[in-house]
């Protein structure tokens, strides 16, 4: 999540109001207040709204929510002089390239932090950790133009950022903190991209590190922005927010020629949206004229045309809006969420449980009604506890993920009573007798079925008791059933019986094996049993669907 | 009157007349045992009508060591007695108890040894140490010394001394009923009408009952079949599916775009299986790569088959919705799903890898975002949180997007999940026409504010005594058994 600091002073200077004000409403805009210290506050903004952030960006928007400055900011742009070549062989590696030069800037300390901030924000949402989208900030007057984006062979040598040496750029992903951080990025091309000047000096390596020589300072006044990336609308967004924030902090922006194109623009782009689709969605009735000043307030341009079509201005910073939908959000977020009259809708409709969950309550019902209390145990488990304890063979059947978060969550279990013993060891200081049951999903293969299991543990368990009580489950699910001596080694031989229905296993019950009893640190005999449930009449296997 | 048991009745006859009485004999008296008389005395004691003495002596008893010296005495005896006046050491040396024996006898001077023969010293003998051992005195310097060696140990034994007080006597002077008491009434008894001249006993209600557990659901458990009750009242159908999902429904067919951060290895646990694409997977491709037929322009470059095709445990139960979307298309659609969920976490107090989330759509004509917001509202209301308030939020697949949070005393406001209206990139590939409004929420973090736990891991790994205390009729917070 991108959690971004705003400095009090900052953010009231560029939004024209007071900290008190902004912070009261900014969570209506979409965010969440983290915390708030004497000078600043720590915000966290949505990872589709890259355009807040930076302080530049949140007190834009802050200002038409606030209803202080409305309707489309406009940025001029004028031509540089300035061009940028793109080397073909870099289409494979890393094709794209937007750019822009930044004048007429003062950093102080607050503005080179918010600019950093945002740098790091983008390359994190936008950038997806740069390999998406990895931006440069340069000291313009250190470097000659036209400029070059080239695939470089890897032997290349350069200074780069916070060494004082040479490197070539292998070496600088061995060694350099942000090579070893980046290099997956790369490592696996042939030739490596290369941003050079006119003089054949290095301004950068994207995505991983840039040069010494064009080091942001203080004393910067222009900058040269490189963004490159491997997917064009995505580097264009990159640098249409990192301009227009520059922009709000009072810097002009020039375009730089890329095959003899002018960029950036930072025009926005046009929509035209049905106002009645609009209300459709919010369950409100607005008119085109509502919609408009709503709009506006959200930093849109936004003109009526005629009652049922609003022309919109999306300014060049949103990323996220693809869809008319997204501009009806910005709407209903205007419109404020605390102002809908929320109501539930009128159609009637009868409610109706699932039959896997009708089951599941019979069964909780007979199980509660033998005395069983429920346990509820993670489905995720490890052939240990599965297989290995309850000294059974392991089932090609167990579902394995693939990056386990721990050695005892590795597979997805493939019946319940291993939970159940588990369950026991967990409470084995707890006072006898414990009569626990648990009921719910198993997955064999791919598929999900359902079970029930139950454990009864104290000084007179025995397999009696385990038949009585499996006995007592199938009558009242209507199962009918035939019992067969049983081969499970989870059980002791001649206190074991297989539960067949219709000539297949459907159940096993018996008296614990005193080696599984061990397994578990368990010092009692455990009376137990097991059935799975496609076996009770009627049964359906949850909508697979599709 | 004082009301007494049959053998209250029984001992204070017994000792009327008589000074003072130890249990024991009170016992073989009364035909019972000296527990059971202790039992009664204590009885009627608290009545004020006997007084109990506890006594304790203390006296010494051989151990197991002891015991085996008891026929041929102590070591030390049994050397002393093995000669004569005098012999050689080399001889002595083959008794199996020469060294204690042999150790005591010089320690306590007995015997002297000149030139490798053993001497008596006239005119002694271990007869004291003998008498120690066989009628130990209480505090005698050769018993404790024999404690100490092991022999002897000090055991104390507890004795009772039962006596009438005045206020007992005059109780028997004015005569005793005793028909005896009928505890449990048979079957005769009660059809002959025998219990009509039958003193029935009466028990002592102040005593505490014996504490029974009863078989019941998991609180959690009845957590959810109160939420699901919810949704079943308020018109919905339920929907279950399986626990693996291809990627596909997991988050393609909710517009998750492929190089979305939630779908990596990090948060989601794959699965080396795969699930081959259903027909009209390719509507969901064209809407990622270019907005299908709708307003939007997608997510752009290239939509991968592969990776769609992978499996996951399921990450919300979203997919198990967009699945049954796709088979009913009629308004209206009123459904919901409450299951585990699984997402890559590490265990801690607040993170589990699976959890349940309860998922709710309604598609239909002419519904839109005011009656999402109303359902929610309605949910917490029937959930019993009154306060609840709307942010705007953000999600993948919704749009326009909210957090719901519910006001709770001492915490503030507690975000519950996210909602919103599933975008038409959605629906569209489906041929889905009519808005849907969609939720999940969290039910653990509900389950966490009701049942009063600050350990989420306590749901799935439960102490089988906090499922006992946790009545089924919960008022606020779970308490603890009994009137307090």
């Amino acid at each position: 999540m991108a959690i971004i600091t705003l400095p009090f002073r900052y953010l009231e200077q560029l939004t024209k109001t007071d900290r008190t004000t902004i912070l009261d409403r900014l969570p209506m805009i979409g965010s969440e207040v983290e915390r708030i210290q004497d000078d600043h506050a720590d915000v966290e903004f949505f990872p589709n709204r890259p355009d807040l952030f930076s302080v530049e960006g949140v007190a834009r928007a802050m200002r038409g929510f606030l209803n202080i400055e409305t309707g489309l900011p406009t940025y001029h742009v004028k031509p540089s002089g300035i061009t940028f070549t793109i080397d073909p062989k870099l289409a494979k590696i890393r094709p794209f390239l937007g750019t822009g030069v930044i004048r007429n800037i003062s950093l102080d300390e607050e503005s080179i932090l918010s600019l950093m901030g945002l740098q790091e924000a983008l390359h994190w949402a936008v950038g997806r950790g740069r390999s998406k989208v990895a931006i440069g900030i340069h000291d313009l007057d250190s470097v000659k133009p036209p400029f070059h984006y080239i695939a470089s062979p890897r032997t290349r040598s350069f200074i780069p950022l916070d060494f004082n040496k040479s490197m070539t750029m292998d070496e600088i992903l061995a060694e350099h903190p942000k090579g070893r951080d980046y290099a997956k990025i790369v490592k696996d091309f042939p030739l490596f991209p290369l941003i050079v000047d006119n003089n054949d000096n290095v301004l950068s390596f994207p995505p991983i590190i840039n040069g010494e020589l064009t080091r942001v300072t203080e004393r910067t006044k222009n900058i040269l922005l490189d963004t490159t990336g491997t997917d064009q609308k995505a580097v264009n967004v990159a640098v249409n927010i990192i301009c227009t924030a520059m922009i709000e902090a009072g810097a002009t922006i020039e375009s730089v020629e890329i095959n003899s194109k002018e960029v950036p623009t930072l025009a926005p782009s046009e929509r035209t949206v049905s106002v009645h689709e609009c209300s459709n969605l919010l369950g409100v009735t607005l008119s085109a004229g509502k919609i408009s000043e709503l709009l506006k307030r959200m930093r849109f341009g936004a003109v009526p045309e005629g009652k049922d079509r609003v022309r919109v201005q999306v300014p060049c910073y949103r990323a996220d809006i693809m869809h008319d939908w997204d501009i009806f959000e910005d709407v209903a977020i205007a419109y404020g969420y605390e102002n809908f009259k929320a109501e539930i809708s009128k159609t009637f409709t009868i409610g109706n449980p699932h039959q896997v969950s009708v089951l599941a309550r019979q069964v909780r019902s007979i199980l509660t009604g033998l005395g069983y209390l429920e346990m509820m145990p993670f489905t995720l488990t490890n052939e240990r506890v599965m297989y290995d304890m309850m000294q059974r063979q392991r089932s090609t059947n167990a579902l394995a993920v693939m990056l386990p978060i721990s050695e005892d969550h590795t597979v997805v279990r493939t019946c319940i009573l291993p939970l159940l013993m588990e369950m026991l060891q967990v409470n084995k200081h707890r006072e006898l007798p414990q009569k626990m049951f648990s009921t719910g999903d198993i997955v064999q293969g791919i598929k999900t079925f359902q079970s029930i299991a139950a454990v009864s543990c104290h000084a007179m368990a025995d397999f009696s008791e385990a038949y009585a009580g499996i006995d007592a489950v199938t009558s009242e699910l209507s199962l009918k059933y035939t019992v067969k001596e049983s081969d499970d080694p989870t059980f002791i031989e001649g206190r074991r019986g297989d539960i067949m229905i219709d000539g297949t296993k459907m159940g096993v019950f018996g008296e614990i094996h005193p080696l599984v009893l061990n397994a578990f640190e368990i010092e009692h005999p455990v009376a137990a049993f097991e059935l799975d449930l496609r076996g009770v009449p009627g049964y359906c296997v949850p909508e697979d669907i599709l | 009157m004082v009301e007494l048991t049959y053998n209250e009745k029984r001992l204070l006859n017994s000792l009327a007349g008589k000074k003072e009485t130890d249990a024991i004999s009170l016992a073989s008296a009364l035909n019972s045992t000296e527990a059971a008389v202790v039992q009664w005395a204590h009885l009627a004691a608290d009545k004020g009508l006997v007084s109990v003495d506890r006594i304790v002596n203390k006296t010494y008893v051989p151990t197991d060591e002891g015991k085996v010296y008891w026929d041929k005495g102590l070591p030390e005896t049994q050397i002393f007695n093995n000669f004569d006046t005098s012999i050689e050491v080399s001889k002595l040396q083959n008794h199996p108890l020469f060294k204690i024996g042999f150790g005591q006898l010089r320690k306590k001077g007995l015997v002297q040894v000149k030139d490798g023969i053993i001497f008596k010293v006239s005119g002694v003998s271990t007869q004291d140490d003998e008498k120690a051992f066989k009628s130990p005195q209480l505090s005698g310097t050769r018993e404790k010394e024999l404690v100490k060696r092991g022999i002897l140990e000090e055991v104390e034994s507890v004795t009772y001394r039962i006596a009438i007080t005045l206020q007992g006597a005059n109780l028997v002077a004015q005569g005793l009923d005793f028909r005896e008491e009928v505890g449990t009434l048979t079957r005769e008894q009660i059809i002959s009408g025998s219990w009509k001249s039958i003193p029935l006993h009466k028990y002592q209600v102040d005593k505490l009952p014996r504490v029974v557990y009863i078989g019941k659901t998991h609180p959690y458990q009845q957590l959810i079949d109160e939420m699901r009750q919810i949704f079943l009242e308020m018109g919905f159908t339920e929907i279950h599916g399986g626990i693996v999902q291809s990627a596909f429904w997991n988050f393609d067919a909710l517009f998750q775009p492929q190089d979305h951060p939630a779908r990596e290895m990090q948060d989601t646990f794959y699965l080396k299986e795969c699930i081959p694409l259903p027909n009209g997977w390719d509507r969901v491709r064209d809407m990622h790569e270019k907005g299908g037929d709708t307003s939007s322009s997608g997510w752009g470059g290239t939509w991968n088959r592969d990776k769609a095709e992978q499996c996951v445990l399921r990450t919300h139960t979203t997919s198990i919705s967009i699945q049954h979307l796709a088979l009913h298309k009629q308004p209206p659609v009123k459904a919901f799903c409450l299951n585990r969920v699984y997402r890559r976490e590490t265990i801690d107090p607040t993170h589990t890898p699976e959890f349940e989330q309860l998922e709710g759509i309604v598609m239909d004509e002419g519904v839109g975002f005011r009656h999402l917001l109303g359902f929610l509202k309605e949910f917490y209301g029937r959930m019993g949180f009154e306060g609840i308030r709307f942010r705007p939020g953000y999600f993948p697949y919704t749009e326009p997007s909210v957090e719901p949070e519910v006001f709770v005393d001492g915490l503030g406001w507690v975000e519950m999940g996210g909602a919103g209206i599933f975008r038409e990139e959605v629906t569209a590939p489906f041929n889905i026409k009519y808005p849907v409004l969609a939720w999940g929420l969290g039910v653990s973090r509900l389950a966490m504010l009701k049942l009063g736990l600050k350990d989420l891991r306590l749901l799935y790994r439960s102490d089988i005594g906090w499922i006992r205390e946790s009545p089924v009729h919960r008022t606020g917070k779970a308490g603890s058994r009994g009137s307090t």
